[in-house]
């Protein structure tokens, strides 16, 4: 699945992240890239405001 | 010794002085010297330690003193076990002179039954990058066909298990690490209950995707090893407080009356297995029917979901930890390793938050599908084993993995084998039950085990 993002914007990321990705590194995880972003749009459906997440934190009790 | 007991087996023997430790460990020894070349199972073997520990069990034996059903038997640790004073590498080239000076908790616990250590076995490079073929050490291969991929990231376990250069190992399981393994070497492995089995002083891929777990020949030897494994660590923040039940407490139990359902969906259309899989797991159903449990299909969301979740969850998280040594050490990690993880320098805040919302939405989902069953039953793996210079790169993020959704939802869960498919591969299929319900998982893969004759064929390299 190709990436939605150009290959330049992702560039920008990669820059903005600091990994020191060659060239041919971009180019494979640009592509890789594009399956993330599907599963990204999975895990973003609707969801009412109080579904709260899987890990809350629990103080210890002494 | 010709043929390879099982713990369970060398366990009765040693209690009734009819084996000894000293000779079963010298034949593991043996299996290991005549095999590890080519199937690279072990990064570190330690033979004076283990001898040394065969011959204490040995002459507990003698005395009446042994400790337990795990005193003498040979075993050994996954490379991402703390050892102290031991090498321990995750199999990677920035942790290649890694010597630790303590004992991770399992190791400790093992120690203390009476087993004996045979050293630390292959992993994929911090428990997530691999096939690889860039790292310090080559990678382990299938006993079954040494050209095949024993999948990952338990490999080394895998493949010494099958070859009988140990009767059981340690895996850790984020993804299905131990599962995986299991299923394409021919074994049983199972994933407990996330908070079951401490992880202090493993180390770490996903803090909240971890799990520790055994791999063994059958699934009753699989809770003899969880037995001695199992049980709270206030040194691991997510060990659950709880009595540790007795594993073996229903092995032997017909499965008459017991529930189990089928995520059909899961194998026949989000990740279609290949025929003979699909083969093995209908028969491994007709036979739980014939033992009188009831079996049905269930509806699930799509295996997509889960493993969306599990997956960006799992990158972020690595991510997270790695991403020090990314920045100053990139190309010392193999470029399997990397390259997945680099993809968690990208998940947005949101976005990891997203998944975590998605991830109790998916545990409730489970939680009512399994209101009325005992065991739900899926894939463990698409086919037999790939040959290991065929599996590509990006496989982690191509199809939804069969073991992920129970790392998601922290459901314990099994792999067991089903037979032998084409070019006489191992075949599997993987039980889950309801959260600390290891015992009937444990009752089930077993009823299943002695029913069919699966266990007693063993890789034609060391029949």
């Amino acid at each position: 699945m190709p990436s939605k993002i150009s290959r330049a914007e992702f560039d920008m990321l990669v820059a903005q992240s600091g990994l020191p990705l060659n060239e041919a590194q971009k180019q494979e995880i640009h592509q890789a890239y594009g399956l993330l972003e599907g599963m990204i749009a999975r895990v973003n459906m609707p969801m009412p405001r109080e579904a709260e997440p899987a890990l809350i934190f629990v103080p210890e009790v002494r | 010794m010709a043929t390879i007991p099982t713990i369970a087996d060398a366990a009765k023997q040693i209690a009734a002085k009819q084996l000894s430790p000293v000779e079963l460990t010298e034949a593991c020894l043996a299996r290991t010297h005549a095999h590890n070349d080519t199937l690279h199972a072990f990064l570190l073997l330690t033979e004076e330690r283990a001898l040394a520990e065969a011959r204490a069990a040995e002459a507990r034996m003698m005395s009446g003193m042994l400790k337990g059903r795990l005193d003498g038997i040979p075993i050994g640790h996954k490379d991402i076990y703390n050892t102290a004073g031991l090498r321990t590498t995750a199999h990677s080239k920035l942790l290649e002179h890694n010597v630790p000076t303590e004992d991770s908790k399992v190791v400790q616990l093992w120690a203390e039954a009476g087993s004996v250590m045979m050293g630390k076995l292959a992993t994929h490079e911090f428990a997530m990058g691999g096939p690889s073929f860039d790292l310090p050490w080559p990678p382990a291969r299938n006993p079954w066909n040494p050209e095949h991929f024993t999948a990952g990231s338990s490999s080394g376990t895998g493949a010494a298990v099958a070859a009988g250069m140990v009767l059981g190992g340690t895996g850790s399981d984020t993804g299905g690490s131990i599962r995986g393994p299991a299923a394409l070497c021919g074994l049983a492995g199972i994933k407990p209950t996330y908070g079951l089995c401490s992880r202090a002083g493993v180390l770490p891929l996903s803090y909240t995707l971890d799990h520790t777990g055994p791999l063994a020949w059958t699934s009753e030897d699989c809770a003899l090893l969880l037995q001695a494994m199992a049980g709270h660590d206030p040194n691991d923040p997510a060990s659950a407080n709880r009595p540790t039940p007795d594993f073996t407490a229903l092995l032997g139990k017909d499965v008459k009356g017991l529930r189990i359902g089928v995520a059909r969906t899961f194998f026949d259309s989000d990740n279609r297995v290949n025929d003979t899989t699909r083969a093995g797991i209908n028969a491994a159903l007709d036979q739980f029917t014939a033992m009188g449990a009831e079996v049905r299909d269930v509806d699930l969301s799509p295996m997509a979901d889960y493993h969306a979740c599990g997956f960006l969850i799992l990158v972020a998280e690595a991510y997270a930890l790695h991403e020090p040594w990314l920045k100053s050490r990139f190309n010392d990690y193999g470029e399997s390793f990397r390259d997945r993880i680099a993809l968690g320098a990208f998940i947005r805040s949101a976005d990891y938050i997203a998944a975590i919302r998605k991830r109790r939405a998916l545990c409730l989902e489970l939680k009512a599908a399994m209101a009325d069953l005992d065991i739900l039953v899926s894939a463990a793996a698409v086919s037999e084993p790939p040959k290991i210079t065929e599996v590509p790169k990006w496989a982690t993020l191509d199809k939804p993995s069969f073991t992920m959704p129970f790392n998601v939802t922290g459901y314990p869960a099994m792999s067991i084998c089903t037979g032998f498919g084409v070019g006489g591969l191992p075949l599997s299929m993987q039980l889950i039950a309801k959260p600390f319900a290891e015992p009937v998982l444990f009752q089930a893969a077993h009823a299943y085990e002695t029913a069919t004759d699966w266990r007693s064929k063993r890789p034609a390299l060391v029949s």
